[in-house]
């Protein structure tokens, strides 16, 4: 292992230009890869956050009792199309109204609790049932009226925004697996290459230490261990590259997506994610590094 | 029993018969010489032996193994047994004469807490200890042929087939490399040395196997020659 370990050492230190075509190919795919992962993983927190928000509010008539607003939560809290179920009364819908016209205080001062109906706030589990909810809803006794969230545009503007989203995201989608795909299959195919144009370069070696009795595996080790070192720094200087860019972006994201969770707002939850980034990376670097460099070598010994 | 067993071995290249025919055995402790011409077949012999080669007829008995008919994945444990020493030396250019030895005793799985003590002791014996640290190119031809050697018996093979190792060597240093191989030899190690020095093979007295266009002309073993044989081994 240590033997196989220097050996690879001194391959790269032979012909640094090759180990940095390598790493720099890997470096470029792994640093789009991490993007890609980044871009993919906000916009699923921008769609979960949509998507979580209560689309579906019942208006509850001003007769209605606190039991029969309580069956009436309890009930759609055990319903499986239902995330979640929030009650606001009329002084929280109040002091909503009060938040959303703080730059006009004077419209806040002229309404009073009472003109605000009590109502539940109802986040289905996917948009798909907020249209049955609706309808089911509008048969409760205690329901004088129901209404998909204003706050977001009403009915017709929260599923366009929610398609238009899915839409975007499902797109970034397919252009990151697109353009992770591709730049992975240079990558192996560079590795391959230098891997092939090392064993040309070592071929009277090879063939000595064939004669003295090493076995392929033997020749193997050191251009697999050359192709698994390749395959780590790329992957770590990818990473970090791209690592540093989110970092340095991150507080313009924060600031422009406001209470929308694009990024983890916590520092663990930040770097657990990015942790997580590089090992998921790394697997795939190495599973490259491992396949490509052993495709090589067997090809170029059977080809002996 | 002996220790290597040529019988009725072929080996042909499409229409060019490199060996025709070969049948000979060379038993354990033994020092023998194959001479013969450019292109008798010596360089076959030892191809056939390490299995670079397949014989297209007979049968190749080395220790244990039926080398004729091993299989792929079973060579290298056949050469990992054979200390071979080539004309070229196949010596790994990039590293030391030392390392050239380890990566021997790592081929062969020997632990490398052994590495030092054993490299150490095969270098004293081949007088190279004073350039362990040296790259084959810093040495001389004679010095190379040794290093050679040294690399193949680190191993403590079973038999040490040496071809042409006085080829590209001046007279002093192929007496030399001799003397030594005929030190190794008395300590029990069969040698086979292929050479078309016929001063050599005269001035060392040993068993001779003479070979031309592919085939054996001459076996020098005789009653003689079995004799010491003989008496070699119950030394032993």
């Amino acid at each position: 292992m240590k033997l196989h370990l220097k050996t690879s050492f001194d391959n790269i230190k032979r012909a640094p230009f090759q180990a940095m075509a390598a790493i720099s190919v890997l470096a470029i795919t792994f640093f789009v890869t991490t993007l890609t992962a980044m871009v993919v993983y906000s916009s699923e927190q921008l769609l979960q956050f949509f998507e979580s928000r209560p689309q579906v509010i019942a208006f509850l008539t001003d007769d209605a009792d606190t039991l029969e607003v309580e069956n009436l939560q309890v009930q759609l809290t055990g319903d499986p199309r239902v995330n979640t179920v929030k009650f606001v009364t009329k002084e929280d819908a109040l002091a909503i109204y009060k938040e959303a016209t703080s730059e006009n205080p004077l419209l806040g001062e002229l309404v009073s609790p009472s003109i605000f109906p009590a109502s539940l706030e109802i986040s289905p589990m996917d948009l798909t049932f907020a249209q049955e909810l609706l309808t089911e809803l509008k048969e409760e006794p205690i329901v004088e009226s129901v209404g998909f969230t204003a706050s977001i545009g009403g009915e017709s503007a929260v599923t366009e925004v929610i398609e238009r989203l899915k839409t975007i995201s499902n797109y970034i989608r397919i252009a990151g697996i697109i353009a992770v795909t591709v730049l992975s299959i240079t990558s192996f195919l560079v590795l391959m290459v230098v891997i092939g144009m090392r064993i040309l370069m070592k071929k009277e070696e090879i063939e000595s230490l064939s004669l003295i009795g090493a076995t392929p595996g033997f020749i193997r080790a050191p251009l697999i261990f050359e192709a698994v070192q390749y395959a780590f720094w790329g992957v770590f200087i990818g990473w970090l590259m791209a690592s540093v860019l989110i970092m340095y972006a991150s507080p313009t994201l924060f600031s422009y997506f406001g209470e929308i969770p694009v990024l983890p707002s916590e520092t663990s939850d930040f770097f657990t994610l990015f942790a997580i980034f590089f090992a998921a990376e790394l697997i795939v670097g190495l599973l490259i590094a491992l396949i490509g460099s052993f495709i090589s070598v067997s090809r170029s010994l059977t080809m002996k | 029993m002996p220790v290597l067993e040529f019988k009725n071995v072929s080996k042909s290249f499409g229409d060019i018969q490199a060996v025709t025919n070969i049948s000979f055995s060379i038993e354990d402790g033994e020092f023998v010489f194959i001479t013969g011409p450019s292109g008798a077949g010596k360089t076959t012999l030892m191809k056939l032996l390490l299995r670079q080669y397949r014989p297209s007829e007979g049968e190749i008995r080395f220790g244990d193994w039926q080398v004729h008919k091993a299989k792929k994945s079973k060579i290298p444990h056949i050469r990992q047994e054979i200390g071979a020493v080539f004309q070229d030396f196949k010596l790994l250019h990039e590293k030391t004469i030392r390392e050239n030895a380890e990566i021997a005793l790592a081929i062969a799985k020997v632990p490398s807490s052994e590495w030092r003590q054993r490299v150490d002791h095969i270098l004293d014996l081949v007088g190279l200890t004073e350039r362990a640290d040296l790259f084959p190119s810093q040495l001389s031809g004679g010095e190379l042929q040794r290093a050679a050697l040294a690399r193949s018996l680190v191993v403590n093979p079973k038999i040490v087939f040496a071809d042409e190792p006085t080829g590209n060597l001046d007279w002093e240093t192929a007496e030399g490399v001799m003397n030594l191989l005929l030190k190794i030899n008395k300590e029990g190690k069969t040698v086979i040395v292929t050479t078309h020095h016929k001063t050599i093979v005269k001035e060392f007295g040993k068993r001779v196997i003479e070979m031309k266009k592919g085939e054996i002309v001459k076996d020098s073993m005789h009653s003689d020659h079995k004799e010491k044989t003989k008496k070699m081994k119950t030394k032993k």
